[in-house]
């Protein structure tokens, strides 16, 4: 290593300087809004400004929980965007080991096509989508009503395709599909034949095969998958809106869309406390797959 | 003891494989060797089970396994990469076959000692795969394959991913081990060198048939044909295109490029007149002095490697290679009286088939 001539050493400095303190700006202007919505979460007396508070208290908290249906919310959220995650993740599993390890002309043509739904706004679709689904969903009304009768509403709010949870939860599977065959099959592609072969000279039937060297070698895959279709679902707000009308369905998102259109007044301590919730089952998702992430995007699994 | 009888495979209506035979005793080294595209990985694959056999039969130990699924067939492989689990411990890796076989963790513990043991792998057998050296690698993948007490190995290229000096150790590493246990090995490489060194019996394969099998010296001294004699030894067999004319009953004369002009015995198999090949190694041509030469040719490369060197002559078109004994001090540009050994040479048809062997007449 070479020693800086003074002068040079006192310019590096000054340019060190300037970069931290730029960068530290931009990091403060991202950063305040969260900061905001931290703090105002704990005040008793939360405005629309940034200002410390006088007292902390959890009573926003306590006032999603129990003056609200809050619970419920998560519960729903989490339960159908968790359930679109894992069907993504199974589906994507398969196909992407499918379309990774078969030779076939229309493949690309496939992936291309797919891509597709990814591409075209769902807002653009969402006619023919409802309409699609209501019919879907008067048929299976019409199937069972006549067996189970008052006790199909109930039934209904799980596997109904309009008002109920499969809808919701086949509709954002859907959306995020097509990014995690992606992500699958070009895992797999970096993903040796060998380990396969090897297995299967070791007398591995299939189901040991998949369940003890295919699934723990695409686990970095799937994670990968799963937390770009978690991320993608969590924070989609149109399906819920246009698909589930129940007050007991509502998700999230749609409570504090609600909870912002209220006319008298604007709760922002109620607000931010429910953003704050909002946030964290991404934050934590993140963390949790972020050190598969960074596996999957340098080079697949290394021997 | 293995034997592959007419054996075929066909990628749709292109034959890949067309009709092998070839016979490996218990305990041999034999090594599959040819050029990339050969078919000599596909053969392999198809002695493991991983690839289907289109025709002909598969036979080892006296029973055919052509239809016998590759777990059941008593056979193991060592695979390219290795393809060594890279969750799983070294431990986990080569006592993988036998925990599928719900073995007694005790039991598996066991073996997967007496393996390390073998292979001197005691230390690592809590390490991961992605924690060890290419070479510690190498006798991970050989222990998963010796704890089945497999009555064949299987090696697809394992020292293609190494660098040439642990590639040397590891050749001699591999016959220790084949020695100890006295296992039969089937072996393939594109690297003669190391189908040469290791092998018992080297099968050389050239564009999915049998070009040629036997000891590795009887391939190098008895070629069958011109890719076998041109692809066994380094630098390779030098062959020039020549015209005999019958000299008498008892010789034949050759003449060939640059000049090259001589007359071998040819008393027992009369060899016919017209077009062939004369095929000569590098250490059977001699510097001489110019009245005894059979030709004279202009250097074009000196290697110098110290204990011998390798003088390249002639145009690029048709280069000759010349052994030299020591640090000669040729120079290009120069021209060298060059002879070639008559009793070293091998004549082929102009087709490339073997007319006379060296030593024949």
């Amino acid at each position: 290593m070479s020693v800086a001539p003074p002068g040079e050493s006192a310019n590096r400095l000054r340019g060190d300087l300037m970069a931290y303190a730029t960068l530290s700006l931009i990091s403060i202007f991202c950063a305040v809004p969260f900061f905001w919505l931290l703090i105002a979460s704990f005040d008793g007396n939360a405005q629309l400004f940034l200002r410390w508070p006088e007292t902390w208290t959890f009573a926003n908290y306590l006032r999603v929980f129990a003056k609200e249906d809050g619970a419920k919310w998560l519960f729903n959220s989490l339960f159908v965007v968790g359930s679109a995650t894992l069907l993504v993740m199974v589906l994507s599993g398969l196909g992407g080991y499918a379309l990774s390890r078969t030779r076939a002309w229309w493949k690309l043509p496939f992936l291309y096509a797919i891509l597709l739904i990814r591409v075209l706004p769902s807002t653009a679709l969402i006619v023919p989508l409802y309409k699609f689904l209501l019919t879907l969903n008067n048929a299976e009304s019409a199937l069972l009503r006549p067996i189970f009768g008052s006790a199909t509403r109930d039934i209904m709010r799980w596997t109904g395709f309009i008002d109920g949870y499969l809808g919701l939860i086949l509709v954002l599977a859907t959306m995020q599909l097509p990014l995690s065959l992606w992500i699958m099959k070009t895992f797999f592609d970096g993903l040796p034949r060998d380990y396969e072969e090897a297995a299967l000279m070791d007398g591995a039937t299939m189901i040991q095969r998949i369940r003890r060297v295919l699934v723990p070698l695409a686990l970095p895959g799937l994670a990968a998958s799963g937390l770009f279709a978690f991320m993608s679902a969590w924070g989609d707000f149109l399906l819920p809106l246009i698909l589930l009308s129940s007050p007991e369905l509502q998700t999230l998102p749609l409570g504090l869309f609600r909870a912002f259109l209220r006319i008298n007044e604007i709760d922002y301590g109620l607000l931010t406390a429910l953003a704050f919730i909002y946030l964290v089952p991404a934050v934590v998702a993140f963390g949790f797959a972020r050190r598969f992430l960074v596996q999957t995007f340098s080079g697949g699994v290394k021997g | 003891m293995i034997h592959l009888n007419n054996v075929r495979k066909f990628y749709g209506a292109l034959e890949v494989i067309k009709g092998v035979d070839v016979t490996v005793d218990d305990g041999e080294f034999a090594v599959f060797v040819g050029p990339s595209g050969c078919g000599k990985s596909t053969l392999l694959r198809m002695i493991a089970g991983l690839e289907g056999i289109d025709s002909g039969d598969l036979v080892l130990n006296g029973t055919r396994i052509n239809d016998v699924p590759p777990d059941k067939r008593g056979i193991a492989m060592v695979f390219q990469s290795y393809a060594l689990y890279p969750h799983m411990t070294v431990a986990e890796n080569i006592g993988f076959s036998l925990s599928l076989k719900k073995v007694a963790p005790a039991e598996i513990r066991r073996q997967v000692e007496e393996v390390a043991e073998i292979l001197q792998l005691r230390e690592l057998l809590d390490r991961r795969p992605g924690a060890l050296s290419g070479g510690q690698r190498q006798r991970v993948a050989i222990g998963r394959a010796i704890i089945k007490k497999p009555s064949l190995i299987l090696f697809d290229e394992p020292l293609s991913n190494l660098d040439s000096a642990l590639r040397v150790q590891m050749r001699a590493e591999l016959q220790r081990l084949h020695r100890e246990l006295s296992a039969t090995v089937v072996y393939v490489t594109h690297d003669q060198v190391e189908a040469m060194t290791m092998a018992d019996k080297i099968v050389v394969l050239n564009q999915g048939t049998v070009a040629q099998a036997g000891p590795p010296m009887d391939l190098y001294h008895r070629p069958d044909n011109e890719f076998v004699a041109t692809f066994i030894g380094s630098p390779k067999m030098n062959v020039l295109p020549v015209t005999m004319t019958r000299e008498g009953s008892e010789s034949i004369h050759l003449a060939g490029p640059l000049g090259m002009a001589l007359t071998l015995a040819d008393a027992n198999a009369p060899l016919p007149d017209g077009a062939a090949k004369l095929g000569v190694r590098p250490e059977h041509l001699r510097v001489v002095a110019e009245e005894a030469a059979h030709f004279i040719a202009e250097v074009a490369i000196v290697e110098r490697l110290g204990v011998e060197t390798y003088l390249t002559v002639g145009s690029i078109d048709q280069p000759i290679v010349v052994r030299v004994e020591g640090d000669v001090t040729f120079r290009p540009g120069d021209r060298v009286p060059l002879a070639a050994d008559p009793t070293a040479c091998h004549i082929f048809s102009a087709d490339g088939r073997i007319l006379r062997s060296a030593n024949a007449a």
